[in-house]
Parts: structure tokens; sequence; C-alpha cells
């Protein structure tokens, strides 16, 4: 099986077999699918103007709820949050929410509709530092209630690991940018290649803003003691980054190592497999009925082909041969690899942010740090997904407009 | 989201929006149609008030619908007859309605037995604070035939009794057809000489949708019977469309409240384009709930947008002058099927009609499962542009049917 990385995996809905899936939806009264999304992006709402022929109303409902509507509608953990309650599967399974927001946001961006607006100006502007979900979502609402909005970003381009990490195959790079581009339409300005607390104190976004939020999410790789100094080692962050950003175009040797049991790990793997990688082992820490990724990324990477090895924990690395012990019987493992990819989780890099952390996330309840400095995205308390940096970037930017003395 | 004006007037009464509850349980009472309006409903056609000699005794069940495949209430069939409550709980939930909601539109459908009835009921409902007056000639299943469609097929009576309700009131008046006759016009010609000013259709139609095949009975069964009764729903929508045109072109400008299958904000624009200004609806209520009226609304506003409408009342009757009778239409050319195959599936469907149930001409290559359409048997009726299960049939080429004069390419098709 042959896929392209920058093809996307998923087919989509047409207009005709997307009715079909709608008309599966059995329109609950409460419906349980909107009062499981996090972002309120409302489902059981959209859904419905679909089964009514109302494609432009559903997008309004998508878009004027979630801002980054197209984004979630592919990359949205599905099966944690709207779909797990669905009623339909009282009957067979549940309705394919993200299939039927995707069609509706291609159908949106078709037909060049732009439901977001700005609002009257307010003479206030904010800072924002990142440009992940959370700080595009922050900058649309603020945007929407009047205020300036610049945006301090340190790499070269906005989107956080929408562009750095999740792989174009599930996320194409054109659905990102015209996601960017209806948020920079409400008049965001952005500044790139500055860090701030390197290229730019805290101090002086304070001074020179109303406010400042950050959204500066966990953009550093966890590392194993063990695979320090190895020049074999590749961080999943880095790794897939790098993929992404020469869209797919790199040189690879035939046999990988990845280790990690995520839903990064995942991607990882089957990213290497669709650039044409022969030998993909996955080792994971966690066996099968403990997995964390979920069950769609973990079909996708064993459709491919990855190997994936479970319960085992590395003892021991010397240059290209790892041992692994198994976590609770007698079994010991070695594999020897040109390369291997660590996929062990993100951290928090807030140097000189005076951000009272504690494990990658702020120590208080809620996004206000001082008077004037906010927080939102994966450092804020929550999931660590899209759909929740959605969520807690309108909520943070709620808090800020209501400390400059806005109302709810 | 978007927001555009949907407002209308109608027989002088001005409606935020064309979208009724029509006559029927869905405005029963006074909670039901306090939701209604809560929900943006334009108006409501409050369920038949009868007189009060007249006592309402229904059967049970009463309800049944007809479904294709897996597609539930095609058609609904009731066998319901007029408000059950007291005359005296209907005109205070009137009363109380129009207290509260000064602002929307209140009808009150009434039915007689006879003209002193009718002015009655005229004059207690127009009291009670009722903004209009719907007479409801057109139940098709009363058990009295001095009541429903019975006089609403007969010419006389129906203007006699609208004569009658104009002693009573002096509120505007629509007059609520029957479909169970072959031509409405000379109905609605008498309405209006009777006094009417407008004309609301269509009521259900006589129907049996279902049997049961084990014990012969027809559905719903009562006691182990079951009548003849009417039908409403999506599969009505067509019935209701002819006759608002044939009303339309009969009676010029004539105003007219549509009523019959409407669901979407397309089946709205529909009765809206042949002449409908406000809209009716029971069926997709009784199935979905008030909501739907979000959908239309918004879809509705879109569409004018779309079309560059400010004003709804400027698309009504916009598609009449496109109905014209079948004598008139131009016959000197051929449309062929054009088949994309790239999009095409290879399922044979089109084959199989073209064949079975039209000329022929797909011809069915086997090796690479593709179709093919001959020229030379091709009628192009289209009828494998309708099956086609991915749209991969759509209209090309235009031909001049041999020895006919014209410009295959000045053909709107
Ligand atoms: C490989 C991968 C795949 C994922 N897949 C999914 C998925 O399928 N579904 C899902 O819901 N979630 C997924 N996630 C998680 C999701 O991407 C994050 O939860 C989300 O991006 C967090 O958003 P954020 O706004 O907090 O910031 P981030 O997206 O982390 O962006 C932070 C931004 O801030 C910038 N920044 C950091 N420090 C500074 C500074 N000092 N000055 C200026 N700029 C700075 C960074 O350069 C970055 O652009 C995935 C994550 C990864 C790594
Ligand atoms: C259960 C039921 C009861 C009805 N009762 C009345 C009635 O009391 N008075 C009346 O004028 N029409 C009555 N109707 C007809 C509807 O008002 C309407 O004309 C018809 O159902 C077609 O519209 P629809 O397809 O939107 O349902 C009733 C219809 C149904 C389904
Ligand atoms: S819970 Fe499922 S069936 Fe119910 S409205 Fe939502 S998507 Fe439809
Ligand atoms: S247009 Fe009619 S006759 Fe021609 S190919 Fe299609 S089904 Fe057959
Ligand atoms: S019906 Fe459509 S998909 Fe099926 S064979 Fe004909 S053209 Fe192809």
């Amino acid at each position: 099986m042959t896929r392209k990385y920058t093809e996307e995996l998923e087919r989509g809905y047409t207009a005709l077999t997307v009715m079909e899936e709608a008309q599966r939806c059995l329109l609950c009264h409460d419906a349980p699918c909107t009062q499981a999304c996090p972002a309120g992006t409302d489902p059981g709402r959209f859904i419905r103007s679909v089964r009514f022929r109302n494609f432009k109303g559903a997008a309004e409902t998508i878009r004027e709820n979630n801002a980054l509507g197209a984004i979630c509608a592919r990359v949205c953990p599905t099966e944690r949050y709207c779909q797990k309650g669905c009623s339909r599967c009282g009957i067979d399974k549940p309705i394919d929410i993200g299939g039927i927001q995707r069609f509706v946001t291609d159908f949106e961006a078709q037909t060049g509709m732009e439901i977001l607006k700005a609002g009257p100006e307010n003479g206030l502007t904010v800072a924002i530092v990142g440009s992940g979900p959370s700080a595009l979502q922050a900058a649309a609402t603020l945007r929407a209630l009047g205020y300036g909005v610049e945006i301090f970003e340190a790499q070269e381009k906005a989107g956080g690991y929408l562009r750095y990490g999740i792989p174009e195959y599930r996320l194409p790079e054109a659905v990102l940018e015209h996601e960017l581009s209806l948020i920079e339409k409400l008049g965001v300005k952005f500044q790139f290649k500055t860090k701030v607390g390197q290229d730019i104190s805290l101090a002086e976004l304070k001074e020179r803003y109303a406010a400042v939020l950050l959204a500066i999410g966990a953009s550093q790789a966890k590392m194993l003691d063990l695979f320090r100094d190895n020049d074999r080692v590749e961080s999943a962050v880095s790794f897939l980054a790098r993929v992404r950003q020469n869209h797919g175009q790199i040189d690879l040797p035939s046999n990988v190592l990845v280790i990690g049991g995520g839903d990064v790990a995942m991607d990882v793997s089957t990213t290497l497999k669709m650039l044409g990688v022969k030998n993909v082992t996955d080792v994971v820490y966690e066996e099968f009925c403990e997995f964390l990724a979920s069950e769609k990324e973990l079909r996708g990477a064993q459709e491919l082909g990855v190997t994936i090895i479970d319960g085992y924990v590395p003892t021991e690395c010397r240059e290209g041969v790892v041992t692994f012990k198994h976590r609770h019987i007698d079994s010991q493992l070695t594999i020897t690899v040109e390369k291997i990819i660590l996929a062990v989780g993100q951290q928090v890099e807030a140097a000189n942010l005076e951000l009272p952390l504690v494990k990658n996330e702020v120590e208080f309840e809620g996004y206000q740090a001082d008077t004037k400095v906010f927080v939102t995205g994966d450092i804020a308390h929550g999931d660590k997904t899209v759909v929740w940096a959605v969520k807690k970037g309108r909520e943070a930017a709620m808090a800020i407009h209501q400390s400059l003395g806005g109302k709810a | 989201m978007i927001n555009k004006d949907l407002s209308v007037e109608f027989l002088g009464v001005h409606f935020e929006n064309p979208f009724c509850l029509s006559s029927s349980p869905v405005g029963n009472c006074y909670d039901m149609c306090k939701k209604a309006y809560d929900c943006g409903w334009g108006g409501v056609v409050f369920k038949t008030i009868g007189p009060k000699h007249f006592l309402i005794d229904e059967v049970s069940p009463r309800f049944d619908a007809l479904t294709k495949e897996a597609t539930p209430f095609v058609g609904f069939k009731n066998m319901e007859q007029i408000a059950e409550h007291s005359l005296e709980e209907n005109l205070a939930d009137l009363r109380r309605l129009k207290a509260e909601y000064p602002h929307k539109v209140l009808i009150a459908s009434i039915m007689g037995t006879n003209e002193e009835d009718w002015t009655e009921l005229a004059r207690l409902v127009e009291e009670a604070g009722a903004d209009m007056i719907e007479m409801n000639l057109s139940c098709p299943q009363m058990t009295s035939h001095a009541m429903g469609s019975d006089v609403g097929a007969n010419p006389e009576l129906c203007k006699k009794y609208c004569a009658a309700v104009k002693r009573g009131s002096k509120l505007p008046m629509l007059a609520k057809m029957t479909p169970n006759i072959t031509d409405m016009v000379p109905v609605a010609k008498a309405c209006l000489e009777g006094g009417a000013d407008g004309i609301a259709a269509i009521n259900t139609i006589k129907s049996i949708v279902n049997l049961d095949l084990q014990r012969y009975i027809g559905l719903p069964i009562i006691n182990g019977k079951s009548s003849i009764s009417g039908y409403s729903g999506k599969a009505v929508k067509p019935v209701a469309l002819r006759f608002i045109q044939q009303l339309r072109s009969g009676i010029k400008d004539l105003p007219i409240s549509g009523i019959g299958g409407i669901e979407t904000w397309e089946d709205a624009a529909e009765f809206i384009l042949l002449g409908a200004t406000t809209l009716q609806v029971t069926t997709s209520i009784m199935q979905y709930g008030y909501r739907v009226v979000e959908d239309m609304k918004n879809g509705l506003m879109h569409y004018m947008e779309e079309q560059g409408v400010d004003r709804l009342q400027d698309l009504v009757g916009r598609a009449n002058p496109n109905l014209i009778p079948a004598e008139e239409l131009d016959r000197d050319y051929i449309v062929y099927p054009k088949i994309d195959e790239e999009k095409c599936i290879g399922c044979g469907r089109c084959y199989i009609s073209c064949y079975d149930g039209a000329h022929q001409a797909m011809i069915w290559n086997e090796a690479k499962r593709r179709p093919d359409c001959d020229h030379e048997k091709c009628v192009g009726c289209h009828l494998c542009l309708l099956v086609c299960p991915v749209k991969a049939i759509s209209a090309g080429e235009v031909v001049m049917k041999p020895g006919r004069q014209g410009d295959p390419a000045s053909k709107v098709i």
C-alpha cells in the first residue's frame, strides 16, 4: 500500500454521502454529542442543519463556535469527545461527526464564506505569545470583541503543533493555511521569529499592551537519560517538524526504531512508513490494554505495517543497539537500528516568562497569572488537545475581556 | 450568523417571518403555541375550533406513516378531527397568547356545521384577539358530512359559509382548501365571492397508507377496522405545489398561504416562488419538533442573499410564469446524457433503468463495467441521470430533432 504523505489519508464525504451519514443521526433531544464537545462546536445543531439541507447555516454554527472548525474536524479524537456518548451507539456505531464537520467546513471554504467578523475597535490591544490553536482562537475571540491583537511567534510561521507537529496526511497544509487566512483577515498581526523572553522581554510586552496572553504550549521534547548524546537519536517533534517543513522530502534509513505509545508515536511510525521506510518498529511501555494512542491512530499505523511491541522498557542503549525488558515477564529484547526516534512526551520551555509551572502546567486554576498576564492552551489546566486549546483560547480571551472591564 | 429581514405583509397583517404552524395538534394549546413562538415561528394557526354542540370523539391510535427503504415518514396519515379542547378553553388560550405575544400573528381556524355556527365562531375568535381567521373547509375525516372536505368540494356551500363568517367578523380571512378535488379554482373563486381574502392550501389528501397483510385491515387498526383519511408530509409537497400554481394561474395575484410537506428552506422557497406569501407546517414539526424552523429561516436568509433579494415578498410568484401548459413547451430538441467515466463507479443502474424503463440506449461494456450512450436510440429522457447514485451523468449535448429549426445553444436546459 503506498500512500502519499502530503495527501489526506481519509476520504471526505460528497454532498450525497454526507446526507446518508447525517440521516443516521437521531437528532437527539439534549444532544449528547453537543454536550460532549469541549469547544461547544454544537454537532447536534450543525448535523441537523445538514439534515435539513442548510449547509451554510451548518458552517455558521461550526465557525462561530470554533475558529478552527476545519482543523478540529480532522484532528479531534472524537471517540473521546463528541462521539463518545452518541445515542446512535444504541443501534450500531456513532455518527461520524468529524467527517460531517469536515464536509461542511470544506463547503464553507469552497463557497468562500467569511463567517468570522471583527467587532468595532475598542482601542485596546492584546499581545499573544505563541500562535498555536489556543492563540488563534483567542485572537479570533478578542478581535470579535474589538481588541487589537498582535501575535509574537518564535518560529517562522504560525500554527504551533498544527504546523510543526501533526503530519500533513492528517492535516493538509491547504486546510491550515485557509484557517489561518480567515483569522488574518480579522486584522490579527503576526510577528515571527520573535521569542519572548529572549528577543523581547515579557516586561516590555506588559508595558506596551493592555494584556499579555501566554500560549507557548509544550514545545520542547522530553529526553530519556539512556539516549542522551547519541547522534542516531532524534525527538519525535523535531522529526515531525522536519518532515512537514520539507513536505516529506527527507532522507531516511531503512530500519527505524520508535519509542513511545501515544498518538505522537503513532504519527511518527505512520509517517515513516508513508515515506517508504521498510522496517519501522515501535516499542511501547504500555501494554495494548492500557494503550494511550487513539484506536484510529493505532489502526492506521498497523495497517501500514508498523511492528508494534507492547509492554517493554528500554534498559540499555549503545549506538544503534537498544535493549528492552518486559515490564512483567522475564523477557528481553535487543534491536539494532540505524535511527531511533523518541516519542516520550513534550515539556514546557518558559525561560524568563516567570511562570509557576508544575508538571508542565501552571499551578493555578483558571487563566490569569497576574494583573496583566494570562495563560492558555497546553500550559493551562485541562486536556492537551487542539479542541481543548480552542476552548481554553476562547475562555482566556473572555477572562482578559472581563479583567479589562468588559462584560462576560 | 446571517441576519436578513424575513417579514412579509399578508392580508394586511405583518408577519415577522412567513413560517406558521398549520392548524393541527402542533398548535393545540397555549403551552405549545408559546413554545413555538419562542422557537421563532412567525405565526400560529390554532387547532381548528368547532361549535360547542359538535362533540369530538377521537379514535386510538390515529396515525400511520409511509416509509421507503430506511426513510420514515415519507408521508403521514392521520385520522384526527378538530380541537378536542372545549370552546371556552380554546378561546381562553387565544386570549392569553395574544396578550403575551402581541407582535406574533395569531390565526384562528374555525369550522361550523351551518351558517349560524360559522358566524358565531368568527365573532368569538375575533373577540378573543385573533389577527386572522382561517376557515377549515377541508378536513377529510369529519364524522359529519356537513363539515370538512365534503363542504370544501362544494363551491356554493363554501361561498355561503364564507359570507357567514364575514357577518361575524371583520378580520382578514383565509379559506383552507381540500386537495380532494380535480380543480381548486372554482371553489377558491366561490370563497372569494363569499368574502374570503385569501386561500390556504392544501389540507390533507384522502388516503390508505398501509395494510396489515395478515388481518386484511388498513392501518391504523381501530377495533379491526380502518378508514380512508388525510395524508400529509413530504410526499404531498408536489401535489400542494401543483394546486398553488393552478390557483395562481387561475386567479391573478391570489394571496396564498402555502401548506403541504414543508420541511426545509428549499421546500419553503419553492412554495414562495410559486406564489405563497406565508407558509404553514405540521408533519415535519410532528416528526422533528418546532426547531425545524431554525434551519428554514436561516437557509431562506442565505437563499435571499444568494439571489440578491432584500424583501422576501419580491420572490413571491417568481416561478409562476415559467410553468406553462404542456402544449406550449418547446419539443424541438433532445438533450443527450453525458457520462463522466471518472465519477462512474460501475454499478450499471443506468443500464438497467434505460433498458427496462426507457429506450435501451445505454450500452453496457462488460469488460470495463462502464456505460455508453447510443445516440441513435437515446430519446433524452434523463431517467439515467436520476438513478445514477453518484451523479456521474449530467445533461450533455443539445441537438435539434430532425427537420426542426433553431439554435441548440440558445436552449435553456
Ligand atoms: C505530533 C503531535 C500530534 C498531535 N496530534 C493531535 C491530534 O491529532 N489531535 C489533537 O487534538 N491534538 C494533537 N496534538 C496536541 C495539540 O497539538 C496540542 O494540544 C496543541 O497544539 C496545543 O496548543 P497550544 O496553543 O497550547 O500551543 P502549541 O501548538 O504547542 O503552540 C505553541 C506555540 O508557541 C510558540 N512559542 C513557544 N514559546 C514561545 C516564546 N517564548 N515566544 C514566542 N513563541 C513561543 C511555539 O513556537 C509554538 O508555535 C498533537 C501534538 C503533537 C506534538
Ligand atoms: C394530525 C393532523 C391533524 C390535523 N388537523 C387539522 C385541523 O384541525 N385543521 C386543519 O385545518 N388542518 C388540519 N390538519 C392539516 C394540516 O394543517 C396541513 O394542512 C396538512 O397536514 C399538510 O401540511 P404538512 O404536510 O406540513 O403536514 C391536520 C394534519 C395532521 C397531520
Ligand atoms: S448524539 Fe449522535 S445521534 Fe444524537 S444528535 Fe448527536 S450525533 Fe446525532
Ligand atoms: S436519456 Fe433516457 S434514453 Fe437516453 S440513455 Fe438515458 S435513460 Fe436511456
Ligand atoms: S448509474 Fe452512474 S455509477 Fe452506475 S454505471 Fe451508470 S453512470 Fe456509472
